[in-house]
Order: structure tokens, then sequence, then C-alpha cells
């Protein structure tokens, strides 16, 4: 089964190879197909390499444009931080804090002063002096959060744990210096340290923002000489002031721009966001860089900056498989371009592929009806290009044959006369040739032998003549039959006659037109010999030269003049008209109508090569030279069919 | 033909399916950030106080910022950081400049401010003003205590601390139309409904908790039979607490204070302070911007004047005041 089943599929696939050989298909496929290629593939090739190129660009301008906008932010969120140091340096300086620091000025709250039950306050309140300095630090604290509102709240708490702040209060009677926040800012000696949010502080404020929407910066004050802390400024700052900077910025669609500390949890995240913290994994030691990672289901592409100052990371987030509009829209518009180069490209080459085919298969149609045998049929169209030019060549080979046919008509109908005529010429002599027998016996019984000699001739050149109507005879036939025409004019022109034959032995046997020589030995006697005064010689000679029989006939007649001569040879030139020309003006007993039937027949036969050459001198004589084809049985017959 | 026609059809089809898939998923992209009524990020609302850095403005500036963070816009908060009247005409002058989205104004001085307000609502900026009131300007809304209400309501409660009887004083910032009202609304519910109860004496406490220390302490010494104080503002009401304090008296004196700063609640925790009012500062802010948001994005139809009653926008809204006492004091602590 599988076997067969690969026998069979075999020739289709073999078949749909073919299809991709040149010339298999027909031509207006092929032009379809040809133009289909050259027109849309390099658009769709070149639509690709578009969307490509624009992506891969557009999403490096995106990075590099993020990280920019990532740069500013942060920059931003730098000065807002350095705006705080500033301000936690401020505090510390001032004289009135320094005091309180120092345990000598009362304060909001504290372990070391607490209210009892019964509602006593503790005497130091009543220090009016106290209580003008805590006054007056509250009024400095202000200042602050007049000037820069971004601030949630100050708190200036001293190493026993007492605190002064407008906003902010303890929870609890629990001692804040015990608060980790605290421990953070006194662990690093005056530096600024950013802690992020605060969570689980045990501290409220009083305008109840939460701990999500603060962050949460501290600093402690040191003595410079002793290194000792001398207490901690811890500033809450609205996250609205990081959000407002962060949300500004619009990532392509989807995107956004997250915030987290460095230890990867989020400072400030969109509501709707796909990662709730930063793995600190996630991103490497670098100050920048990109990232891609999945998170549920969700390949999402990181772009982040660190800043050094406050350790904090930006991060924009991204879906990776979500391009920027801007991309969407060129793939929308390289598509849409495709579209219509498709469809005009479909169009455009059917059209031009009908165009072009359109006219071949018209000229087609033709030829087929001409190879059908119809000449009539012409190309009309008006073009200028090649196929107008062929279909005018096809018009002038059309009639070209025309003509050739009707000339092969005319030459065969010419052929088909001379040997009509010649059969003719056959014909009356049997009856003679008969009568010629009875008188030579009748002259020999009588004893009158020049009688019966002269009859035995003619009756001779008659037999050969006649030739059982043959065309074509053996040399030495046509030369008996000369002999014979010459020995009867020889009885009627007694001594002024002479002649010779002289011929090559081997020529004998070949095969030739028969009456070729009789017809140009009359013209010899009747137009050279019998005008000449005295007797007159006729040389016959054959010979063999090469692949031709030469056979000259010679006399010492009169000759003629050059003009007649070169009368004769135009005319000898083209036989067939000549005779008709003599035929229509009936003057059949020209001095040339038997050389030019010679002439005809052996150009019928044999073609233009061969034939009849005249040479003569006026009072000295004519030359008729004969080349006739060495012909062997099957000679002949190849004679015939280059005739066809 | 027919296979032309054939080709043709399934080339458009292709990009009608094509185009309709662009567009939908376009679509898809937009319908993710949609959700409930939402402005831009760029959209700026400004709040504007006079003394900005008082404690006070902190819940109302919370209540604007929480309206922000729900409808994803901005706020900035600038006043004028003195009780001046001309530094908060400079400030509002230069946000105008800005062109923010809109203003939430409590206005200092009513007269000299509504020509600027009148300003900017003609150069489309829409104003609502809050907390104080500018009566004459074009400002959409008020947003703020019936002040006339809170110190009738102060003036019952008062009566009921001291039995319907004896000598009051009010300590307050006189020329201010808040506490004008204020007092107003106490001085004459005592007058028309509590025979027996008297206001003895007015006094200018200047908003300042030392002022009022020691004008209670004066008023202290002058009328020893004082029964109650009425403050008007919150940070007086921590300074006459400090002087009741620290001058023990046999007969009690009952305070009532405006406004719930952690002083005052501390005091009324350990019952130096008897009663305060509490405004709905939140409230003040939270709407406002609401407000502006609406009349930002052309979502209501204003009044053409504040004085309409007829509007989708109320002219005038009563944050509400409530009375704070021991009993409910832990409630208005921060969590």
């Amino acid at each position: 089964m599988l076997n067969n089943h690969h026998k069979q599929s075999r020739p289709g696939l073999q078949r749909y190879l073919q299809w991709l050989r040149p010339g298999s298909l027909e031509l207006r496929y092929q032009l379809v197909i040809l133009f289909l290629l050259i027109g849309i593939l390099p658009s769709i090739i070149l639509g690709f390499l578009v969307n490509w190129t624009v992506e891969r660009v557009v999403d490096q301008q995106v990075i590099s444009n993020t990280l920019q906008l990532i740069g500013k932010v942060n920059q931003s969120l730098d000065n807002d931080m350095e705006n705080l140091q500033n301000t936690t340096y401020l505090i510390g300086f001032n004289q009135h804090v320094r005091h309180f620091l120092a345990g000598g000025t009362e304060a909001d709250g504290g372990p070391s002063r607490q209210i009892g039950d019964d509602g006593e306050v503790s005497p130091a309140y009543s220090n009016p002096a106290a209580d003008d300095q805590l006054y007056e630090i509250k009024q400095f604290l202000q200042e602050f959060t007049t000037l820069y509102p971004e601030i949630a709240g100050i708190m200036v708490v001293n190493p026993q744990g007492d605190y002064i702040s407008n906003e902010m209060y303890a929870r609890t009677n629990e001692n804040l210096t015990k608060e980790s926040w605290y421990q953070q800012a006194a662990a690093r000696e005056g530096v600024f340290t950013i802690l992020g949010h605060p969570y689980g502080r045990n501290i409220t404020t009083h305008v109840n923002y939460a701990d999500e929407e603060v962050v949460s910066v501290v600093r402690s004050i040191t003595d410079p000489e002793s290194r000792k802390v001398l207490g901690v400024v811890l500033i809450d700052l609205k996250l609205r002031t990081v959000a407002q900077a962060v949300r500004d910025v619009k990532l392509g669609k989807t995107g956004y721009l997250m915030v987290a500390d460095a230890d990867g949890k989020a400072i400030y995240k969109p509501e709707h966001s796909y990662l709730s913290s930063l793995p600190s994994d996630w991103t490497d030691q670098a100050d920048s860089g990109t990232a891609v990672r999945n998170v549920e289901g969700k390949e999402l592409q990181l772009v982040y900056r660190k800043s050094s100052f406050t350790g904090w990371q930006t991060v924009g987030v991204f879906l990776t498989r979500e391009s920027a509009s801007e991309v969407r829209q060129i793939h929308f518009y390289v598509i849409c371009f495709l579209f219509l180069v498709g469809l005009i490209g479909v169009t455009a080459s059917v059209l031009l592929s009908q165009s072009i085919t359109g006219p071949i298969r018209q000229l087609m149609s033709f030829m087929r009806t001409a190879e059908s045998g119809d000449l009539t049929v012409r190309y009309s169209g008006r073009r200028h290009d090649e196929v107008g030019m062929l279909g005018r060549s096809f018009n002038r080979m059309l009639i070209q044959i025309r003509r050739l046919i009707r000339l092969n008509e005319l030459r065969e109908k010419q052929k088909r006369e001379a040997e009509l005529r010649s059969l003719q010429a056959n014909i009356k002599p049997h009856f003679l040739y008969n009568t010629l027998d009875t008188i030579h016996w009748m002259a020999r019984k009588k004893g009158a032998d020049d009688v019966s000699e002269m009859v035995e001739a003619l009756s001779q050149l008659f037999r050969i003549g006649l030739s059982k109507g043959k065309d074509i005879i053996q040399l030495d036939e046509e030369i008996q039959h000369i002999k014979s025409y010459i020995q009867i004019q020889k009885t009627r022109y007694r001594d002024r006659l002479t002649f010779t034959v002289e011929q090559d032995p081997e020529t004998g046997e070949f095969p030739v037109l028969k009456l070729l020589l009789q017809p140009v030995v009359e013209n010899a006697i009747y137009h050279g010999i019998k005008a000449r005064r005295g007797a007159g010689h006729i040389h016959i000679s054959v010979r063999q030269r090469e692949e031709c029989l030469i056979l000259t006939v010679q006399d010492n007649g009169v000759g003629m003049s050059q003009e007649k001569l070169q009368e004769l040879r135009e005319k000898l030139r083209e036989p067939l008209r000549a005779m008709e020309l003599q035929s229509n003006r009936m003057e059949k007993t020209g001095r040339s109508y038997g050389m030019l039937n010679v002439q005809a027949r052996i150009h019928l036969a044999f073609g233009d090569a061969y034939g009849i050459e005249l040479d003569s001198r006026e009072g000295e004589g004519t030359k008729v030279t004969i080349r006739h084809p060495l012909l062997g049985e099957q000679g002949w017959n190849q004679g015939e069919e280059t005739d066809r | 033909m027919k296979k032309m026609l054939l080709i043709y059809i399934v080339i458009i089809s292709a990009f009608m399916i094509y185009v309709f898939r662009y567009y939908s998923q376009q679509s898809e992209v937009n319908a993710w950030d949609s959700r409930g009524l939402q402005g831009d990020i760029a959209e700026n609302y400004v709040m504007v106080t006079f003394q900005s850095g008082l404690e006070y403005w902190r819940n109302c500036l919370k209540g604007f910022e929480d309206g922000a963070e729900k409808l994803g816009v901005s706020v900035e908060y600038r006043g004028a950081t003195q009780y001046d009247v001309q530094e908060q005409m400079t400030v509002l002058e230069q946000i105008i400049a800005k062109k923010p989205a809109g203003i939430a104004l409590s206005a200092i001085d009513p007269g000299a401010l509504t020509p600027m307000i009148d300003k900017a609502v003609a150069a489309g900026i829409p104003v609502v003003l809050f907390d104080a009131d500018a009566p004459g300007s074009r400002a959409y809304s008020f947003l703020g205590t019936n002040n006339y209400n809170a110190g009738l309501t102060a003036a019952e409660k008062m009566a009921q601390l001291t039995d319907r009887e004896g000598q009051i004083a009010i300590i307050t910032l006189p020329g201010l139309q808040n506490h004008e009202e204020r007092r107003k609304g106490f001085e004459e519910t005592i007058a028309k409904r509590y025979p027996s109860m008297k206001v003895v004496k007015v006094v200018d406490g200047k908003g300042d908790a030392m002022v009022s220390r020691r004008e209670a302490e004066k008023l202290l010494k002058a009328y020893p039979d004082l029964a109650g104080i009425f403050v008007t503002e919150a940070t007086g009401g921590t300074g006459v607490g400090e002087a009741v304090k620290n001058n023990p008296r046999s007969k009690p004196l009952k305070i009532i204070s405006f406004d719930t700063n952690k002083g005052t609640l501390d005091m009324i925790e350990n019952g130096t302070i008897s009663a305060t009012m509490a405004q709905g500062t939140w409230n003040m802010g939270y709407w406002s911007l609401q407000y502006l948001f609406h009349l930002h994005h052309g979502l209501t139809v204003p009044s053409p004047t504040s004085a309409g009653d007829v509007s989708p926008i109320p002219v005038r809204v009563d944050t509400g005041i409530s009375v704070v006492t021991k009993d409910n004091v832990a409630d208005y602590y921060a969590k």
C-alpha cells in the first residue's frame, strides 16, 4: 500500500515541480506570477522590514526616553529629599531645639512626663519659661510646614524619649527611642536616612495620614565632638509629592512608573499595577538597565534607574507583548499599504499580462487559421510594438506564401504543357513511323537503296523520338537519334553537310533527357549551314566533366551577330517566359523555339544550374554547349524530388 | 473575471477583518484605564488659605488630597503664610496666572478678595470658597460651617453645662466674619433663650495660645464668678485651658472651645475643656475638590451667581458641626 501510495504521489509532485520550470504554464499565468512576485513580494518584504525596524527603533527609543524620564523623576525626588535633608539640618541647628534635646525644655509627650490618672499634669507644665520655649519650637517647626506643605509632620525626639511635634503624637506611652526608626537614625550618626513607608510605628498624626500615604525620613543630631546622639528628627513627607512626579509620566498605553525602595518595597505604585514589589534580584547591581520578567503569566519589561541619593529605584513597567501605540499605528499603516499594493498589484498584473498576451493570443489564432489553410486571414492591429511588427510580418509572410504558391502552380502548369507537347510530338509520328517502315520495305524490294536507307533512318529517328513515351533515354540512344536525323538531312543536303560525333566511351550508359540535341542540330543546319556557301560541318561531342555531361554542338555556319546572340541569351535565361511570348506571337517556327524548349525542360527537370550555353561569332559559326547532370537510375528520381 | 472577483472579495474581506480587529484591540487597550470618574494628573487644583501653616487647615487639605487621589488629579496647597490680605491677594494673583483647573479659597477678607475671585471666574477658572465666605463674589459655592449655627450650638451646650445661669465670656477674633458669626450666634442665643445667663465680656484672643491665655487670666481675675468661656478657635482654646488649669478656682469654670486639635482633645480628655465644636474640615476640602472637578469638566451647570438657590451644585453647603465632649473624644483622636 505504501509503495502504491508513493507511486501515485510521485507523478503529482513532478507535475507540480514542472510548473516551476519556465514555459510550462500559459504565458499569461507566467506573467501574472512574475508581476506578483516583482510587485507584491518586495512590498511584503519591505513591509516586514519596516515593521521590524520601527519596532526595534521605537522600543529602543521608548527605553531611552523612559530612562530619561526616570532620570528626571529621580532628580525631582532627590531634590525633595535634599530639601528634607536641609530641613533636618536647619532644625538641628536651632538653639531652642538643641536646648530641648539636652533635656532643658518641656515636651509634648514622653515617658519622663506622664499624665497621671487623676488628670494632674506634671509640674514642669507650670514653668512659663519652658512653656514659652516649647511654643517657640512649635512655631519654628510650623514655619517649615508652612513653607513646604508637602511635609505631613515633623517630630523631634530626644534620647529620653521626649518629643515635640505639631502634628504627631505617640499612641502609647512606650519610649519612642525603642522604635526601629529611632534606632536606625541613631545607628547612622548624623546621616540622613530615608525609611520609606512607616509601618508599625507608635506614632500617629492628628490629620490621620495613613502609613501608605507618607514617606518617612530621619536624621540623628550628633554632638560633633563626642559623636553622641543628641536626638532624632523625623519628618513625614506626603507620598503625593512622589506620586505626582511619577504619575505624571505615562509610558505608552499601559506602561507606568513605580518607585521602590532599596529593598524593593513599593514606595509608590499606581492603583492598577502588575507588580506589588520589586524583588531585589530582578535588577542587577547596575544603576540603570532593563530586564524582562514573567509575572503571573504576563511578560513584563522593566526599565529601571537607581538614585544614589535616595537609594530608591524608579522602574518603568511595560507589557512586553504590547508595543507602543506609535508602533501599532505604523504597523496598521504598513499593512493598509500592503493591502493596497496587493489590490493594485493583482489588478495591474492581470491587466498587464492580458494586454501582453491578448494580442499574442489573437495572432496565435490567426496563425491557426492560416495553418488550417485559410491564407486570406490578416492581422489588422495598429500596434507599434513587437506584436504589431510580428503581425505585419505575418501578413507579409502570408502574401509571400500566396505568391509562391501561385508561381508554383504556374510552373507546374507550364511543365505539364511542355510534357503534353512533347507527348503530342511523340504520338503523331507513330503512324508516320509505321508508314515509313512500310515504305522502307517497299523500297528494299524495289531496290531503291538510297530511299530504303533514308526511310530507315527516318523510322529510327521516330522510334527513338517516341521511345515508348519515356522522358529519359540513354545517351547512346540520343546519339543514335541525332545520327539518324543528320543522316536524313544529309540525304537532302548531300555533300554540303558533314558531321562528326566524338564521344567519351564510358558515357554511353548515362540517362539523359530525350531530344536534347535534335532541336540544336536543327538550328545549326537551318540557321548556320544552310545560309553558308559551300560545305558545312557539324561537330558533336559528349564529355564527362566531374558531375556533368557536357554536350556540345559546333557548326561552322554563318554564326550570328552580337545583338542576336545577346537577345538569344536573354531568352535562354528565362525560357518559359520567352516561349510564352513566342507562342503568343505565333512564331513557333522561330529560330530559337526548339532550343528554348530544351532549355526549359532542363531547367524544369534539374534547375537553373544546368542548361544551354551559347557562343557564336558572325561568319565563323556557333557553338552550343549543354550542361546535363550525371544521372544514375536514382539520380533521376532525386532530380524529380528537388523539382517539387 | 469570476476568479478576479473572488480574489478581490478575499483581499478586501481580509482587510476589513484586520481593520476591525485593530480597532477593537485599541478600544480594549483604552478600556484598561477607564474606571469611573477620572481626571488627568495634569489637572492642578489649588487650595488657598491664609496662615497656611495653621494646623486647622491640615484636615481641609487632607480632604482635598483624598478627593484628588480618588479622581486622579493633582493638588497644590498655597496660601498667605501670615494673616495678611495683601499676601493672600498676591498669592491668588500668581495662582490665577498659572491657570489651574480650579481654586478652593478660604477668604481672609471678602471685600478685598472679591475682585480677584471674579477675575479668576472670568478667566474660566472655577472657584469655590470654603470655611470663610466672600458673599459678594462670583464664586460658585461656599462649603463651610454655618458659623451662626455653630455659635448657637455652642450656646446651647454652654447652657446645659452651666445649668442655664451665670456669667459667660467670649474670646474671639473680631473682624473675621466666621468668628463674628460664631460670636453672634452664641450671644443672640444666650440673650434670647437664657435670661439668667449673660455674656459679660468679649475679648480678642488674636488666635494665639499665649495671648488667649493671658486674656483668660485677666478675665478670671476680673470676674471671679465667671461660669464659662466660649473660645471661637482652637489655638486660643488650649491657651484658655492652660490658664484655667494653672488658676484653680472653687467654682468649676466650663470652657467650650472650637475645633479639634491635639491639645484641645487632650484637654477634653483630662477635663480641662468641657466641650469643643468639631467642624467638618475634611468635608470642606473633599467636597471643594469634587465641586471644582465637576465645574472644570462641565459635569454640572453652575448657577449664574451664588445668589441663585436652584443649582445643581449647592450654593451653600453646611459641612456640619458636632460637639466633642469627654464621652466621645476618643473618636476624634487619630487612629
